[in-house]
């Protein structure tokens, strides 16, 4: 059987992200012959890939930094990532007949170096020269026009593999599962999240729609002190339904956790992924530079509160010139009479609401209130890339436009279907 | 192993020439000494500029485009070095590197050598390009020297040539290729005016005469051999080896003059003498300082030539004798890893702190105990002295072709995983 390896080195959210290309991969090929799909994460998320992808292979190697800074120079953690040199051994070992290496980072393309520069496609090196494919290289120009663009990180992964796998079997549809709401305090990266005093207000309105009795907190431990503030934000009434799980749950406890809820209220998280995966509803709050075209939650059913102010999305490295201005939006009251599902309140002008869907491409946002300012461009953006990966039976093809601003001499010049898998030098025009 | 990195090299070879072979011997002699070193494969961008010159369009067009094109391949150095943090670049004579390039890498403090093995009374392209190089080194003396002085080059050093031990040396040779490639006298070499005048008095002698250009030779056509094709290296050592006495006439473009005067000694006395090969060469003003009078045999004129010749055939044991102490002197003093010791002495002696710069990436003494034992045992497989620093493996590993071992992966991998998250 012919084995495939998928390299996603990054963090939960892009591990789960990665679903789609997996199953992409797991397609029998052209001459009906299915694949043993193997994939290498941080060893810290191997045994949840495991839990969540049964039936792919899972290997693990140190690759996530230090705990603590400047620990990149401690003996011990140095000894621990060169420890992967045994890693490196049993895949070198496993004759593979095609490596996706996911992320632009030199660590990918360091483990590019294992494997025969025939068999690598994405972020690789061959003799010491980083390269990336034509189809990640089209990707980062995209990043010049965010606003206008809206691909999902998940549909431009499985674009790596020769065929992709119809959108809606990738996560079930969302339902409530009975288990109460569900809130994720905060991300990755504060000025992406909601504070308590804001986020309260919209959790209780959601509890009091959905009728549920149980609102559970989730974070890690450092977040204990925004639930006690959350808590205090409550009702004393609903008070008493919070379970504080902050810094309670291990992996495999969050699974758990997550699959039996009703609602997921998230910013941009592994765990709003993780939510989408189980096909638990999520209701996502996206502001700064976190953007829901991009990174928004996978398959139908979900919900996503998009800040799109002029300024969205901005750059995460950059300090903010508009005083959080997308922050302000949140705190607006109609947003609490909208999570409690009024059906007349409309969004603060720079809010728009969207529901999550599935087209032939991928997954798309398609609005239900507010002014969505950007639906035009990235309605003929997804046709234009839609056009370019061959998915778009019936759709219309994007303008000539886009094309002239995405596309370089050198894709006219030297990609020739390489997004078809073979060596764009020897395949021929039909 | 110590935390110090290694003296960086980057030798920038001309796109085609006589300098092309003598860049990759420094190469290989520089990598013998113990530094770090890497090349400018100019040649693999020749294809591309010669399509040029098939394009069929205005000549002022065609300047243009291979003006252009030079400019890319300039660019493409100064990204090298950009990357490979050279201490040195070493430029050959006709190495693509613009005014412009070195320009910047002088700004950039980058020192820049350049070893012009060319006569600089025939390639006079030096004057607009010697002053924008931080060292000049060359094969000849006066007035040479007085006049890169005058064009403002402060530093001139003189570097004859030399040869490589390991490709010109002795050979056990087949009785095949003893008839092959034997002869009572040979020469290999292009058919410059004077050596086509000089070979012709020689009709009384065994003579084989291999190399190219030698097209419209009638009288020599019967001691061409091959067709007049180009001979390999690999060739002209057999042919060295099996010849008795082998011919060395410099070359001059005045049929007139069958023995050139002239300064400089060509790279053909030393590899006959690195070969152990009994030559008779023709005289020039630096061959002295280079061989003494009992280690080659030497002729002025083409009767000189002739007699010595006739004596030398008559005298196996005195050809021997000579030619072994020519392998002595050339082994001593004429490698060019003698060659290279000298001019990176030259420049350390003028640029304080040459090559000895700490980089960001080395820091030996943090790696564990265990990955440092590992590495020494890789060195060797590398072509890396015991003292080469963590950044100098990383640098070695990363220029190797194909699929690497887990070893060298695990080695690449680590390099990122410092420089991810904040390593020294």
């Amino acid at each position: 059987m012919k084995r495939v390896l998928v390299v996603q080195l990054a963090r939960l959210g892009d591990l789960i992200q990665t679903k789609r290309l997996l199953l992409s991969v797991a397609l029998a090929d052209a001459d009906g012959d299915a694949c043993e799909v193997h994939l290498l994460t941080d060893a810290s998320l191997s045994s949840l890939a495991r839990l969540l992808f049964p039936g792919v292979e899972c290997h693990g190697l140190c690759a996530h930094g230090p705990a603590s800074p400047g620990g990149a120079d401690d003996p011990a953690a140095l000894a621990r990532v060169f420890a992967n040199r045994t890693v490196f051994a049993e895949l070198s070992g496993l004759d593979f007949a095609r490596v996706y290496l996911l992320n632009h980072s030199g660590l990918a393309r360091a483990v590019s170096t294992l494997f025969s520069p025939e068999t690598v496609r994405g972020h690789f090196q061959v003799s010491g020269q980083p390269q990336k494919d034509p189809w990640p290289a089209l990707a980062f120009r995209f990043a010049a026009a965010r606003r206008e663009a809206g691909l999902n990180l998940a549909d431009y992964w499985a674009a790596f593999a020769p065929r992709m796998v119809a959108p809606d079997l990738v996560n079930p549809l969302a339902a409530p599962k009975g288990g109460g709401l569900g809130v994720v305090l905060a991300g990755r990266e504060a000025r992406r999240s909601l504070p308590p005093e804001i986020l309260a207000p919209l959790a209780a309105a959601a509890v009091s729609r959905h009728a549920v009795r149980r609102i559970a907190l989730l974070g890690t431990a450092a977040q204990a002190p925004a639930a006690r503030a959350f808590r205090r934000q409550l009702h004393p009434s609903l008070a008493g339904q919070v379970a504080d799980l902050t810094g309670k749950t291990d992996m495999a406890g969050l699974v758990r956790e997550i699959s039996g809820l009703d609602a997921l209220f998230t910013p941009d998280t592994g765990a709003m992924h993780l939510a989408a995966h189980l096909g638990t509803p999520v209701t996502a709050f996206f502001l700064s530079s976190a953007w829901c075209h991009e990174t928004g939650p996978y398959g139908e059913g979900h919900t996503v509160w998009q800040a799109a102010t002029p300024c969205a999305p901005c750059l995460e490295s950059a300090p903010c010139g508009q005083g959080m201005a997308c922050l302000t939006l949140f705190a607006d009251p109609a947003m609490v009479r909208l999570a409690a599902g009024s059906g007349k309140a409309a969004p603060p002008a720079g809010m728009v609401g969207f529901r999550t869907e599935t087209d032939a491409l991928g997954v798309v946002c398609r609005s239900f209130a507010g002014e969505d300012p950007t639906a035009g461009a990235r309605a003929a953006f997804r046709a234009f890339v839609a056009e370019h990966l061959g998915v778009m039976p019936g759709g219309r093809p994007g303008g000539p436009a886009l094309g002239d601003r995405f596309y370089l001499e050198t894709d006219w010049m030297l990609d020739r279907f390489s997004r078809l898998g073979g060596n764009p030098q020897k395949m021929e025009t039909t | 192993m110590s935390d110090r990195a290694l003296t960086r090299i980057l030798v920038v070879l001309p796109m085609y020439g006589g300098s092309l072979p003598v860049g990759r011997y420094c190469a290989k002699a520089l990598a013998g000494l113990g530094h770090l070193v890497e090349v400018f494969e100019a040649p693999d961008f020749f294809g591309a500029f010669s399509a040029l010159k098939n394009l069929r369009v205005t000549a002022q067009r065609l300047d243009y485009l291979e003006h252009a094109f030079l400019q890319t391949v300039s660019q493409a150095i100064l990204a090298k070095v950009e990357t490979f943090e050279p201490d040195l670049v070493l430029a050959m004579a006709q190495a693509p590197v613009s005014r412009q390039a070195l320009k910047r890498l002088r700004r950039d403090g980058v020192a820049t050598a350049m070893w012009f093995v060319e006569d600089h009374q025939v390639f006079t392209y030096w004057q607009a390009f010697a002053p924008y190089y931080d060292f000049f080194a060359v094969i000849q003396k006066e007035p040479f020297v007085s006049r890169l002085a005058q064009a403002g080059v402060e530093n001139v050093l003189y570097l004859p040539m030399a040869a490589d031990p390991d490709i010109h040396r002795p050979l056990d040779l087949t009785p095949a290729e003893r008839r092959l490639y034997g002869s009572d006298l040979s020469f290999v070499g292009a058919g410059y005016p004077n050596r086509r005048m000089a070979f012709r008095e020689l009709f009384g002698f065994d003579l084989k005469i291999w190399g190219s250009d030698w097209d419209g030779e009638v009288i020599l056509a019967p001691r061409i051999q091959l067709g007049g094709r180009r001979v390999s290296t690999e060739e002209s050592v057999k042919i060295f080896g099996a010849t008795k006495v082998n011919l060395n006439l410099h070359s001059g473009l005045d049929p007139a003059v069958l023995a050139p005067p002239g300064d400089f000694v060509n790279p053909r006395t030393f590899e006959l003498a690195m070969c152990g090969a009994f030559q008779l060469v023709s005289g020039r003003e630096l061959l002295p300082e280079v061989f003494a009078p009992g280690e080659v045999a030497v002729f002025t004129d083409i009767n000189g030539l002739k007699e010595a010749a006739a004596h030398y055939l008559a005298h196996p044991e005195e050809r021997a004798a000579m030619a072994a102490r020519a392998r002595t002197r050339a082994l001593a003093d004429h490698t060019y890893g003698a060659r290279m010791q000298t001019l990176l002495d030259f420049v350390a002696a003028r640029r304080p702190g040459f090559g000895k710069g700490v980089r960001r990436e080395a820091g030996m003494a943090d790696l564990p105990a265990g990955l440092r034992a590992e590495l020494a045992g890789l060195l060797g497989e590398l072509g890396l002295p015991g003292d080469a620093g963590f950044a100098d493996v990383v640098t070695a590993v990363r220029s190797r072709q194909g699929r690497l071992t887990e070893l060298e992966t695990a080695i690449l991998f680590l390099d990122e995983w410092r420089k991810q998250y904040g390593g020294r």
